[in-house]
Formats: C-alpha cells, sequence, structure tokens
C-alpha cells in the first residue's frame, strides 16, 4: 500500500482526478452562468497583426478537459498494473503527461497559431507513445501516424498563412461575418483536412489501426477518447464554415463513407484492438458526418460519451490481452466469460454502450443523432450509409461478444486467467460506472429543454430494428462457416479486401513514399553528384587543370618556345592595334 | 564594442597557457552574460565607435556566434583529451569569433567583405586541421573556391559603389540609382553561394562531413548566416531591381528546397542528412527574404536564429553518437534508445525542432516565411507544403532510425551521456524553445 503510494502513476492520477473534478465543477459553474473567459497573452504584434496565445475557458472546454483527465488518471492508474514490469515507467507516465498537456492547450485555444502548440504536440508525443513497444511493427506504425498528422499539421500552417488576410488568428471573433468570404471558404478546406488527417477519415485512416501498436492503455486514451477526436473538436469550433455549402456536403460524404468502411472492415478483423479501433474509426465517422449536418452540440455530447465507453472498451481489452499472455487475437479467446467474469461484464457494458442498448450512455447520443438524421432531409446514400453503419455496429460487437466470451476456450490449456487485479478492476469499475450514468447525467446537464423529433412508429422503432438485425448478423457471422479454412479462401480477394481495409494502408504507405524515395536517389545521383558537379566544381577543376597542363608544355619546353610565342603574342597585339586605330 | 574585441583579443594570449580549454569557455560565457546588459531594443545603430556598431540584427546573431563558439569549446571536450593540438583550436575558435563579431558589427561595405571572407581562412584551418579523413582536403577547396569565386565579383561591385556614390556605409544604402541586372547579380550571388542556395550548395555538405564537431556547428550555425545577413543588409540597394528579378530566385530555393528534402530521405550519413536539411531550411530563408516583404526579413532572421541553435545541436548530438559507434551511418547508430535513454529524449528534442515544432523559435520563423510566400504567390504553397511535410519526414527518419531498431552488434563499449553532453544539448535547446516567450527581440528588428 504505501509501495502504492509514492509510485509515480498514483501521485498524477490523484492529480489528474483532482484537476478533472475541478474542471467538471468548474464548468457546472460556467454553464449554470453562462460563462466565458477569454485569456489572451500576446507574444507579439507586428503591423497589427499579433500572434496571441489564447485560452478559452467555456463550458465545453472545460467539460471536454475534465473528461480528458478523467479518462487519463484512469487510464495511469490501470497502467500501474499494466505497466508493471516495464523498465523505463517514468517515461512512458511522462509521455503521457505531456499527451494530456498538449490535448489541453489545444482544447482551450481557439487561436490558430496557439493551437498549433496543442495539435503538433498531439502527433508528436502519440508517435513517441505508438513507437514505446520497439519492434518493427510499432515503428512502421508510428511513422505512419507520425507523417499522417504531419499532414494535418502542413495545412494548419498554410491556414494560418491565409488567415493572415484578416490580420488575426483568434477565428472565433470573425468567423461568423467572414463566412462568405474567399479566403474563408480555402481556410474552410485547409481545416477539414486538417481535421480529417486528425481525426483519420477515408483518405488518411490507415494511422487509426496502425497505432493499436502502442501499449493498450495509451490506445485507450490517445487513440479512442482524445487525439482523434481532436479533429471533430476542431470542426466544432469551425462548425459554422461547413453548413450550407459544398464542403458539408463532401464532408457528409467522406464521413458516412469512413463510417461503412470501419463498419464493415470490422466484421472481418481478428486482432482485438484493431477491432475496437475500427469502431472507433466508425463512430468518428458518425461525428463528423453529423457535423456536417449542423448539430455540435450533439456531435461534442456524442464525443463525450463515446470517450467514455471507448475508453472502457480499450482497458477491458487490455486485461483481457494481459491474461491471455498478450494474444491479441480473438480467434485465441473464447469463454472468457468463465474466466475473467468481471472485466468480460464491463467489456459488455461497453459494447451495449456502443450499440446503443437504452439508458446506456451511448443511447442517449447515438438514438438522438439517429432520430435526428432521419427527421432532417438528406438523400438514399446519406441513409444508407447511416443506417447500415449503424447495424454493421451492432454486428461486429455481437461478433466479438460471441468470438471471445460464449464459444469454446481456443487458448493454450496452460494458462493464468484472472481478473482478480484490483487496480485494473477499480479503473474499469469507474469507467463502467460512467459508461452507464454518463449520457443520461451529461443529457441533462447540456441540453435544457427536450428535442421535439416527430416521427411516425415504424421509424421510431426503425433504429431498434436495425440494431437487432445487426445483432442476429453478427450471432451468424461468428458462427458461420465463412471464417473457417475451407470457406474463406472461396472469397479470398474480397476477404482480403476487407481484411486490407479497403487497400488504404497501402495507398498511404507504400505508393506515397514510392515516387519521393525514387527522385531522392535520381537527384542524389544525377543532380548533387552529377550536374551540379560538372557545371561546379568539378568541371572548373578539369578547366583549370588543363589550362594548365597546356601552360606546364610550355614551361617544360625550350625557353626558345617561350619566348616565340612570346614574340608572337607582341605581333598579335601590335596589329590589333593597328586595326583599332584605323577603325577610330 | 571595442572592449568585447578586446576581450577576445586579450583572451588569445590566455590560449598558450596549460590547460586553457575551460578557462577560455568559462570567459566566452562570462562575455555572453556581459554581452546580453548590452541590448538595445530601439532599432537603430548604438555602441558606435570608428566604423562598427550593432542593431538588433547584428546584435542577435553576434550573441549566437559567442554562445556557438562556446558551444562548440564544450562540445569538442575529445580534443583535449587527446592532446590533439588543443591551443591552436582555441586560438583558431577565438579568431573565428573575433573575425564574426567585427563581420556582423561592423557597417562599412568594404570592411564587412573583407571580415567576411576572412572568416573562411579559421574555418579551412578548422576543417583541415581537425577533420577526419583525407577528403578533407577537397572539401576545404570546394569550401574556399565556391565562396571566393562567387564573391569577388562582390568587391568589384563594392568599389562600383565607392566610386559612383562616395560611401559604403550600410545605413545610407537606398535604392537611389539605376542599376542593371548585372550588378543585381554580381551583389548578391556571393551571399547566395554562402547561404547556400539550391546548384550552388554542394560545398556545404561536403565542408560538414569533412568537419570536426566544433567546424559543423559553427558552419550551420553562423557561416551560412553570415549570407543571409549580407542580403538583409544589402537589399535596400537594390529593392526596386530585386521585386523585378528575385522571383528566379525564390523559385529556385522553392523548388530546391523541396528536392534537397526529398534527397535527405535518402541519406545514410547523419551528418550529411543534417547538412541537406540545413539547405533546405535555408531555402526557405532564402525564400522568404527575398519577397522583401517585412514578414520575410523577419522570419527570415527568426529562422536564421532558430536553424543556428538547431543544426549546431543536431550536429553535436550526431558527433556525440560518433564518438560512442566511430561512424556517422545510420545503419550503424541503431537502436540507441537502448543505450541512451536521456541522449534519446535530447535527439526527439531536436529533431522535433528541426521540423519546426512548437513552441521552438523555428515555428515563428516558418510561419512568418510561410505568410510571405504564400502572399507573394499562391503557387508557392505547393512546395511549402513538400518543404514543410518533408521536413517532418527526414527528421523523424533521422531520430527513428538512429534511436529505434536492433543495436549494432560491434559495438565494443558503449559509455551513457556525459553530464558535460547534456549540458551542450540543453545550452542548445533552452534558448531555442524560450525565446519565443520574448520574441520581439529575435523577430522584430526591422
Amino acid at each position: 500500500m504505501i509501495r502504492l503510494f509514492k509510485s509515480i502513476n498514483f501521485l498524477y492520477f490523484m492529480l489528474l482526478f483532482m484537476l478533472s473534478l475541478l474542471f467538471f465543477f468548474c464548468c457546472l459553474l460556467f454553464l449554470f452562468k453562462d460563462l466565458i473567459y477569454f485569456i489572451e497573452w500576446e507574444f507579439l504584434s507586428f503591423n497589427s497583426c499579433a500572434i496571441i496565445m489564447t485560452f478559452l475557458f467555456d463550458w465545453m472546454s472545460l467539460l471536454f478537459l475534465s473528461f480528458v483527465m478523467f479518462i487519463s488518471s484512469l487510464v495511469i492508474f490501470y497502467s500501474i498494473n499494466y505497466m508493471k514490469s516495464d523498465l523505463f515507467i517514468n517515461r512512458f507516465i511522462i509521455l503521457v503527461l505531456l499527451f494530456v498537456f498538449s490535448m489541453a492547450m489545444l482544447i482551450i485555444s481557439p487561436n490558430l497559431i496557439s493551437i498549433l502548440l496543442g495539435w503538433d504536440g498531439l502527433g508528436l508525443v502519440s508517435y513517441c507513445l505508438v513507437i514505446y513497444f520497439q519492434n518493427i511493427k510499432s515503428f512502421n506504425a508510428g511513422m505512419l501516424t507520425a507523417l499522417t498528422n504531419r499532414v494535418g499539421d502542413v495545412f494548419l500552417l498554410i491556414s494560418i498563412a491565409w488567415m493572415m488576410n484578416y490580420g488575426s488568428w483568434s477565428f472565433i471573433f470573425y468567423i461568423e461575418i467572414m463566412k462568405n468570404d474567399y479566403s474563408m471558404k480555402i481556410i474552410a478546406v485547409l481545416i477539414l483536412m486538417a481535421a480529417m488527417t486528425k481525426s483519420a477519415q477515408i483518405p488518411f485512416s490507415s494511422w487509426l489501426p496502425a497505432a493499436m501498436a502502442a501499449p493498450t492503455p495509451v490506445s485507450a486514451l490517445v487513440h479512442s477518447s482524445t487525439l482523434v477526436t481532436a479533429g471533430v473538436y476542431l470542426l466544432i469550433r469551425f462548425n459554422i464554415l461547413m453548413l450550407n455549402s459544398l464542403l458539408g456536403s463532401i464532408l457528409l460524404f467522406i464521413g458516412g463513407l469512413t463510417m461503412l468502411m470501419a463498419g464493415i472492415c470490422a466484421n472481418f478483423e481478428f486482432d482485438l484492438k484493431k477491432i475496437i479501433a475500427l469502431s472507433t474509426l466508425s463512430q468518428l465517422g458518425l461525428m463528423m458526418s453529423i457535423l456536417s449536418l449542423g448539430f455540435s452540440k450533439l456531435v461534442f455530447f456524442h464525443l463525450l460519451t463515446h470517450a467514455l465507453f471507448k475508453a472502457l472498451l480499450f482497458l477491458c481489452a487490455g486485461t483481457m490481452i494481459h491474461s491471455l499472455n498478450n494474444s491479441q487475437d480473438i480467434r485465441d479467446m473464447g469463454s472468457l466469460i468463465n474466466t475473467l467474469p468481471f472485466s468480460v461484464s464491463c467489456f459488455n457494458i461497453s459494447n451495449l454502450a456502443l450499440c446503443g442498448f437504452p439508458f446506456l450512455a451511448g443511447f442517449y447520443s447515438k438514438d438522438l443523432i439517429l432520430e435526428l438524421s432521419l427527421y432532417s432531409n438528406f438523400n438514399l446514400i446519406s441513409f444508407i450509409f447511416f443506417f447500415f453503419s449503424t447495424g454493421l455496429t451492432v454486428s461486429y460487437s455481437f461478433r466479438l461478444t460471441y468470438y471471445s466470451f460464449f464459444m469454446s476456450l481456443n487458448f493454450k490449456s496452460l494458462n493464468n486467467m484472472m481478473d482478480e487485479n484490483w487496480i485494473m478492476s477499480k479503473s474499469l469499475f469507474f469507467l463502467s460506472l460512467m459508461a452507464m450514468i454518463g449520457g443520461s447525467v451529461l443529457n441533462w446537464m447540456l441540453f435544457d429543454s427536450n428535442m421535439l423529433i416527430y416521427l411516425p412508429f415504424f421509424l421510431k422503432v426503425f433504429t431498434l430494428i436495425i440494431c437487432f438485425m445487426g445483432g442476429m448478423m453478427g450471432y451468424f457471422l461468428s458462427f458461420s462457416s465463412f471464417f473457417s479454412i475451407n470457406k474463406s479462401f472461396s472469397f479470398y480477394s474480397f476477404f482480403i479486401f476487407q481484411n486490407s481495409m479497403w487497400f488504404f494502408p497501402f495507398m498511404s504507405t507504400i505508393s506515397v513514399i514510392y515516387w519521393p524515395l525514387v527522385v531522392g536517389q535520381g537527384l542524389m545521383k544525377n543532380f548533387d553528384q552529377g550536374w551540379s558537379e560538372f557545371f561546379g566544381g568539378q568541371n572548373l577543376n578539369k578547366f583549370l587543370k588543363n589550362f594548365s597542363i597546356i601552360n606546364q608544355f610550355f614551361f617544360l619546353n625550350n625557353l626558345k618556345i617561350y619566348l616565340m610565342f612570346f614574340v608572337f603574342w607582341v605581333i598579335f597585339l601590335v596589329f590589333f592595334l593597328f586595326i583599332y586605330s584605323i577603325s577610330l | 564594442m571595442l572592449k568585447f574585441l578586446f576581450f577576445i583579443l586579450f583572451l588569445i594570449p590566455m590560449v598558450f597557457l596549460y590547460n586553457s580549454f575551460w578557462l577560455v569557455q568559462n570567459f566566452l560565457f562570462f562575455m555572453f552574460f556581459l554581452m546580453m546588459l548590452f541590448l538595445n531594443y530601439s532599432g537603430y545603430f548604438v555602441n558606435l565607435s570608428l566604423l562598427f556598431g550593432i542593431d538588433l540584427l547584428s546584435f542577435g546573431l553576434i550573441l549566437l556566434s559567442v554562445w556557438i563558439s562556446l558551444l562548440m569549446i564544450m562540445s569538442s571536450e575529445l580534443l583535449k583529451k587527446n592532446k590533439n593540438f588543443v591551443s591552436l583550436f582555441i586560438f583558431f575558435i577565438l579568431m573565428l569569433l573575433l573575425l564574426l563579431m567585427l563581420t556582423f558589427s561592423c557597417f562599412n561595405f568594404f570592411l564587412f567583405y573583407l571580415f567576411f571572407e576572412s572568416s573562411l581562412i579559421p574555418t579551412l584551418f578548422l576543417i583541415l586541421g581537425w577533420g577526419y579523413q583525407p577528403e578533407r582536403i577537397q572539401a576545404g577547396f570546394y569550401l574556399l573556391f565556391y565562396t571566393l569565386l562567387a564573391s569577388f565579383p562582390l568587391l568589384m561591385v563594392i568599389f562600383f559603389i565607392m566610386f559612383k556614390y562616395n560611401s559604403i556605409m550600410f545605413f545610407f544604402f537606398m535604392d537611389f540609382f539605376n542599376l542593371n541586372f548585372l550588378f543585381y547579380l554580381m551583389l548578391i550571388f556571393a551571399f547566395l553561394v554562402k547561404m547556400p542556395m539550391f546548384l550552388v550548395h554542394l560545398w556545404l555538405p561536403k565542408a560538414h562531413v569533412e568537419a570536426p564537431v566544433a567546424g559543423s556547428m559553427i558552419l550551420a550555425g553562423i557561416l551560412l548566416k553570415l549570407g543571409g545577413y549580407g542580403l538583409l543588409r544589402i537589399f535596400p540597394l537594390v529593392l526596386n531591381l530585386g521585386v523585378k528579378l528575385n522571383f528566379f530566385f525564390i523559385s529556385i530555393s522553392l523548388i530546391g528546397g523541396g528536392l534537397i528534402s526529398l534527397l535527405c530521405l535518402r541519406q545514410v550519413d547523419m551528418k550529411l542528412l543534417i547538412a541537406y536539411s540545413s539547405v533546405a531550411h535555408m531555402g526557405i530563408v532564402l525564400g522568404g527574404l527575398l519577397t522583401l516583404t517585412s514578414w520575410g526579413l523577419m522570419g527570415a532572421y527568426t529562422l536564421m536564429l532558430a536553424h543556428g541553435l538547431c543544426s549546431s545541436g543536431l550536429f553535436s548530438i550526431a558527433n556525440m553518437s560518433y564518438e560512442r559507434l566511430g561512424s556517422r551511418s545510420l545503419f550503424i547508430n541503431k537502436g540507441l534508445l537502448n543505450m541512451m535513454p536521456s541522449m534519446s529524449m535530447w535527439w526527439f528534442f531536436f529533431c522535433s525542432g528541426n521540423m519546426a515544432a512548437p513552441p521552438t523559435l523555428n515555428l515563428l520563423g516558418e510561419i512568418s516565411l510561410l505568410n510571405s510566400i504564400i502572399s507573394w504567390s499562391i503557387f508557392s504553397i505547393m512546395f511549402l507544403t513538400f518543404l514543410s511535410f518533408f521536413s517532418a519526414a527526414y527528421s523523424l527518419y533521422l531520430y527513428s532510425f538512429s534511436q529505434q531498431g536492433k543495436m549494432f552488434s560491434a559495438i565494443f563499449s558503449f559509455s551513457a551521456g556525459f553530464v558535460r553532453e547534456y549540458l551542450v544539448l540543453f545550452l542548445h535547446i533552452f534558448p531555442l524553445n524560450l525565446l519565443i516567450l520574448k520574441s520581439e527581440l529575435i523577430f522584430l528588428w526591422l
């Protein structure tokens, strides 16, 4: 006990937990009194452009901060045990804290320059966290993560340059007035691209499953509830630019496609963490597409509830991986219900919350979102995206449940599975408490009046029907011989296509870097060691050397020849002087 | 200023004292802190005496020169241990520092030229004297002749200005007479080579590879900045011409910066990679500077200071690996995270500084350069995106290949970082990350 209190994890768990409570109560106060605090710190003022560090404290940023601190405190508490035998636990904790710091900076600064501190920091720290287990897989995944995030940073940097048109980077002051301006549209495109990289939307989505090479507590904090929601959060702040424009439609389409892609691929995946990552991706797509319809408060609500149950899902997965001797393959699991009853029930709670089971956290946000989408005016494709993906979510959750909990035990017979590990169980307990009550609490807190949604009976139960059908599908998928060895080869190409995420990982690794590397090598050979030398140092050297060889020829010969050349030269000069004087 | 010049002059005899290595370094520290008191944030030339005086532009670069010089002494302790002509080494560093201070503080163009050129000599001796390989002779020639070839025309131009205008004082420079393209080219080309611009950068990687750590540090830290400093000083002469003709050099440097970033991705030599990355960074600096906008000029200065600290730190940290493993190759410098975990942190700081991560000065410089270049032409967005993205790519490549992966199996023995080394790195990174809190001093020099 004493040793526990002395450990760095416990210290920071207490600190972050207290901060979380503090921010939560501040949020209640701000919500109650309708307060917003701006704190501005001017770095540099030049030609009336000021580079300012802005801190914005409103209920939104405080609530998000409180959730980030809550989840990270539990994650740090959890890693007392999960990372127990790690030699560099201090490094781990420092990295997680740096990550939380960057996230906090991102949340509270609505200024395009000062947000870079959080935005770049998230990318860099998540790189360090992904490569934490030093193996080839995490090495590659880290590079993919960092460089994809860097694309977003570059877009943000370019949009900073565009925003100089307005003389200030505190966009929150003028974004509403300037939303129809030409430059603001370009900025909107750039911001959208930046947000899409951070939130792993479709052309950039390959890094999120790859980033599962990180330690599981990190995945719980970084790649489910905070880092990936940074893009969504940025777009919540920029939401005005996305409304009623082509950009909004594009966002709707891309978000829907991401949602669909992730949902389908999760049904074909066998890596436990990757399934959860794909489920995160699908939820991110949901948030993005809803954002394009303008329900930014609702998106924020879903973001928070999703953070709660997704962190729980990852922590439960961590417990399972831990007791399965670091195996993540769900084909190795089975009948875990007998050996890990507590973790499995927590896992189930969060899975059901993810599916939108009534009165769990996900229900309040997801059901509201789906009913609002039924209520609002969009086309059939988006409709299919939304509801098909909802069904798929239930499907892969049920498939996962059946694979890991109910089928016969496929793991080695010599095992030591147990969840009497009270440190991990405690953090699971707190999070599952929040996953149960979080939705309703937030609902009562954030929405002062009920939304009026007026639907016919069939549409009202449509979501439930879809969920039920999805559950059935997941159940059958887990039992069907489709995945067994005999049949899987008959759909080989289809299977590979889905299992490799519609080939996005190939598109964002080898096909992106191939030409730069080839061109780089060509430049090295042909420019730096080729033409530049030819027109530069080496050729000049050769030129001078040849001249001096000619000179040497004279020096080495008889003096007469030298003198004769001298005489000839003088005659030559006199001749030209003569011609010159005539021409005058 | 004279007091500081005499300070250095009188440090030179001290070189020949027994065991003067750390003494000189400490005195340089002392001088640095004294010099910091002479900060005058007024936008004018101050501390005038005879032909010398400083404004904020020269002040920052002089401080940087002193700082880098003392860090050079700190990071080449191996020389002292091996008794490798220590006093001569310190003598050259002090000579170089003296000449650099004179270069940055004089405002007579001819004197500037004189010191600008003569600072090559101690650098050459540093490379020839303390380099590692026989190829250093060729590298020395490249260094000398690339610069000389481009700068003799500059001498002619200086005489021409004197002949036309009867003054070659920096603060009288104005764009008052019609000049032609040849004049413009001869005037700026010396600085473009020194910068170095793409296509005339060949001397830089060669010199860096062959130079000892001190030579690399001062090359990347200060000598490249001489070119930028010169351009910032002489551009009042050719403003109109520059607005017309600069597009040529901006294009070359932006495209070249992008190409050089690709080239960096194929390097396996750490020092070569860092050297090429400084060519790429100088490409952005040159591009921003030549747009002749306020943001560009100021950002150029900021990025020059930032790059001076950052790349000098990268060279010194690369040398720390070199001293342990005896190779600069990324195939041998692998998996250092397990051997030197704390050093790995510094690697990460420097690599992230190199890719302009906040809160480094690099970011401030890069933002303002992006502002100026994009406001100059929106087509340059393409190259800037390229540059910015690939700067991250090669910095991470450097970091991940040197720190991650399997250890090189032929290592016999290994020591973790010394306090001296961590101090060197700290003294690089500390101003780099903290000066942004008072960024007027390194930004608003104009």
